[in-house]
Parts: structure tokens; sequence; C-alpha cells
């Protein structure tokens, strides 16, 4: 038994379509709230988390392998293995403002984001400093309500941002929803994991 | 007064009965270790930073406790024992008959992220085998450590084997302009950036071994070695999951293109191996040789050790 952590959030259904176009998870039903899953055929155990918890579960083994978005991947820096990236559900990592132009050089100016480290790595090289303000949700009411002058959160469509008069100004990262593996898991489970890993790859699903 | 009983982050106090299941597995090991015929060394928390400078990467000195003394020294908490061991010892080898068997416990203090299962003060206990150059030493030192695994981790071990710069070859040959980014990615096994920029490094990704022995250039008759060693090694311990996997260890370079500024502990350059006891992606310990690290420090000798952290080794007991 082997045991697969998905995420509630926005990469369920992306992953959902990859596992079932690669002819894997199809008997799979993740309904209300039911957190465990068992499907006995594949011999796996589905466990539905929050997207932020899963590379703790992951690196603890509970879980063997999961889905996880690389902006996550990126600012907890765990000892995950990553093999494969999907293909559908991209967005970007991106600082965002209610105007087009960068803080200017010199500049101190406040940053809200969900992403602390991930802000403070952007941080180093800019000619910019910026106070990291961390919030949990609606990051862009942050430079919309002048809580600070600037964002760094996830760009989907760009549709709350036109709605809210802010833009993009520039991207930070490409994300994508990241398969990760255990360390450990993956020298227990080698053989079905790279089979996994190949199936999603002859469906095209992965890049 | 009320005082709390809140500790600082990533220490923790053993009370009692766990107080007494550390010492009573310390003592096992302890016994383990002089029967093989180590003798103990206890080496002090605190120390000068400068005799390390030159051993530390960037990720290393992250993890230092440093700070200036009273009299204006750079002072640093011990962080791992080994170049310790070998800072102490080698201005005394000239004094001293080889080969030399010593082991150590105590604490050894990191700073890390403030994350589940992530300590920075965690017991070690480890031994180090000085001045065998041919692969009898990785053979003695590599049993003394399943011996120790497997009296105090029961079943579900796993021990990955490599060995350092077995990639480099592979790394620096097939043209790519950051071959330390590809080292990353095989250690991640990412697929993608690996079948872009070097396809033959594909094979190690996926199980751990090159598709010809042959692609590993020089380095091909190391591997020849290891396997021979893996065999012996598993005959004597059939309950192990012994495995090589040479990606696992990719950013252990020997070529100064690939070593400058790289993450991992860097003073390995022969066979390195690490060990899971459960599911935990946390190693319970690992080692491998470090025959420079004395050149490093104006000594000659070759050397091979490992550690074992004895708290990873409990939960795993534990959890069972």
């Amino acid at each position: 038994m082997i045991r697969l952590a998905l995420p509630k959030g926005r990469n369920l259904e992306v992953a959902l379509a990859a596992f079932r176009a690669a002819g894997l998870l199809s008997g799979l039903e993740l309904s209300g709230r039911s957190l465990l899953v068992q499907l006995p055929e594949e011999e796996i155990e589905v466990l539905s988390l929050k997207d932020w918890d899963i590379p703790v579960y992951v690196e603890h083994g509970v879980a063997d392998f999961g889905i996880v978005g690389s902006d996550l991947l990126a600012e907890i820096d765990g000892d995950l293995l990553v093999p494969v990236r999907l293909r559908e559900g991209r967005s970007r990592l991106s600082l965002i403002g209610r105007a087009r132009e960068l803080p200017a050089p010199g500049s101190q100016v406040r940053l809200a984001t969900k992403y602390p480290n991930t802000a403070r790595r952007m941080l180093e090289g800019r000619p910019w400093g910026a106070e990291i303000v961390e919030l949990s949700g609606s990051i862009e009411l942050a430079p919309l309500l002048s809580l600070a002058e600037v964002a760094l959160d996830i760009v989907q469509t760009g549709r709350t941002l036109v709605e809210n008069d802010l833009v993009e100004i520039e991207t930070v990262a490409e994300v994508a929803a990241c398969l990760v593996v255990n360390r450990a898991s993956y020298q227990r489970h080698r053989a079905l994991l790279n089979e996994w890993i190949s199936r999603l790859e002859a469906a095209e699903v992965v890049a | 007064m009320r005082v709390s009983a809140a500790l600082p982050i990533g220490v923790a106090a053993l009370l009692f009965e766990s107080a007494r299941r550390r010492r009573e597995a310390e003592g096992r090991l302890v016994a383990l270790f002089e029967g093989a015929g180590y003798s103990e060394v206890i080496l002090p928390i605190l120390d000068y930073l400068e005799p390390y400078e030159a051993l530390l990467t960037a990720a290393s000195r992250g993890e230092l406790y440093r700070f200036i003394d009273r009299d204006g020294e750079q002072l640093a908490l011990r962080a791992d024992f080994t170049p310790m061991l070998a800072r102490l010892l080698a201005p005394r080898l000239g004094a001293l008959s080889l080969p030399l068997r010593v082991f150590y416990r105590g604490d050894v203090i990191r700073y890390e992220e403030e994350r589940a299962g992530r300590q920075r003060e965690f017991y070690q206990v480890g031994a180090e085998l000085l001045g065998v150059a041919d692969e009898s030493a990785e053979s003695e030192v590599l049993r003394l450590f399943l011996e120790a695994l497997t009296r105090e981790g029961g079943s579900g071990l796993q021990v990955v084997l490599g060995f350092a710069g077995a990639l480099d070859h592979l790394l620096l040959d097939c043209g790519t302009d950051d071959p330390r980014a590809l080292a990353a990615a095989v250690a991640r096994r990412e697929r993608g950036p690996v079948r872009r920029d070097c396809p033959r490094l594909l094979a190690v990704v996926e199980s751990g071994l090159p598709g010809r022995p042959e692609d590993l250039g020089p380095a091909a008759t190391d591997l020849e070695r290891l396997l021979a060693l893996r065999d012996e090694l598993a005959a004597a311990f059939p309950q192990v999951d012994l495995t090589i996997d040479l990606a696992e260890f990719a950013r252990h370079g020997r070529d100064p293109r690939l070593t400058a500024g790289s993450g991992e502990r860097s003073y390995y350059d022969g066979v390195v191996f690490r060990a899971f006891a459960g599911a935990s992606a946390l190693p319970v310990g690992g080692g491998g040789r470090y025959d420079s690290l004395f050149h490093r420090l104006g000594a000659e000798t070759p050397a091979v050790g490992f550690s074992l952290s004895v708290e990873r080794l409990l939960e795993r007991r534990e959890a069972k």
C-alpha cells in the first residue's frame, strides 16, 4: 500500500485530470468531507490535505508522494524529490500593484505576501527595499487598500487584477503543480513510482 | 512567580522514561563500538571558529551558532563531530599509531528552520576509522554502521550507497553551461531538465545506476568496487535493504567546477552512504570516506566514518 496526498485547492482538478489521462486513479471519488480514500485495486490510499500541509506529510513519510505547487516548494524548502511537473494549471508568482512600475531605486516600500521566504530571496538583488507584511489570504486587497505598495502573489488569469484595477508589474517565477516524492519512499517503492511517472509522461500531461 | 516551562525552538528536555530509553540505547551502542575495538573521545561543545573557516560551505556556515567570546575570539558551537575530531587529531597524527579507531557521543547544534521533525540540538553517536586506505575500511565501518542500525532500528531499514564524484564525468561531459544546477536536478530526480540537458543521466535518475558503467568515465571502476561491497554487505545483513543510488549523492561532486559553493557537507570524497528507518525522509545516519579532510588540515591520513541520530532511531522503534 502506498499513500498519495492530493491538495484541496486549485491544483486538485488539474492533478486528477492528469492522473486520469494516464489511466491512474480511475476509481477515485473524492466526495464531500472524506479525508482518506482507499483504492484497493491500485493498492493506493489517497489523502486529501491542505496545499500547505502536503510538503510536511510527504517529508515525514505519512504520505509517500503528493501533488504540490512549485510556489510552496520554493517557500517551504523541504527535502523532497520532484520528478515531474504537470503541464496544465500553470500560473505565475508575480509582483502586483496599482501602477505598472516597480518601486523606485533606493525606495523602501511595504510588500504583502503569503511567501515571505521567497519575497526575501527576490529582494536580495533589487535596488529597492521592502518591509514584508505576511498575510494568509486576499493578498490583492493589500495594495488596493494601501496596506502595502506592492504584493507578491499568484496570478492565474489576471481577471481578479483587472476587476480590482491592479496590474501585474513583473513575473518573479513560473508556477506549476509538481509531483513530489519522499526520499525514503522513492527507494522502497521505486518500481511503482517510476511506472506512475512513466505513465504520466506517456500521456503527455507532464513537462 | 510562575515560571514557564517553554524551551527555545528546536531543543527538548528528555525526562524520566525518555531519558532512560536514550541512555539505554546509547549504552548498547557504546558497548558495540568498544567490542569492535573503538576507543572513546570526548570533545568540547565549544571551539574556535578559525580552524573550520576553510572547511565551511555557505550552507554549513548558515547552520553554525557563532558568537564572539568576551576576549574577542570568534567561537562556534559544535555542529559536526567529524571535522572537529579531524582538526584535533591532525596535529597529533605523527605521534599516534595508525590505524586508529575512535568513537564519540554527544550533542550537535545546528540552526534549522522551524519545522516539524527538525531539531536544532540532536544527539549523535559515531565512529571513525583512520589510517586505512583500501576498501577494507569501508567494509569494516559499514558493517559496524549496519550492526548498530539493525540492533536499534529493527526492520524496515534502507541503506543507500554511492560515492562522491560518481556523476562528475556525465555532468561535465554533456555540455550544459550550469553543471551544478544539473547536479541539483539529478538529486531531486527532476526528469525534465535532465532529459533536456543530459539524456544519458536519465538512467541514473530512474534506477540509481548508469545505463552502461562506462558512462561514468574514469569512475566506472569505483562503481565496480561499490557493487562488490554492496553484495558483500547484503550477504551479511539480509534484513537491510541495501541499494546503490548515485542520484541520491549527485551533489557530492569532486571536480572543483561542481563543488564550489555546493550546499552539502562537502568533505566526503569516496564512498558515501545514508540510512533511512521507516517512512521519514530524514536520514537516521550516514557517513563516508573523507581522505582529503586531513590533507586540508595539514596532515595526511585516509579516514572513513559514520554518525547516527539516536533520537531518530528511537522514534522509529517507538513508532513500530
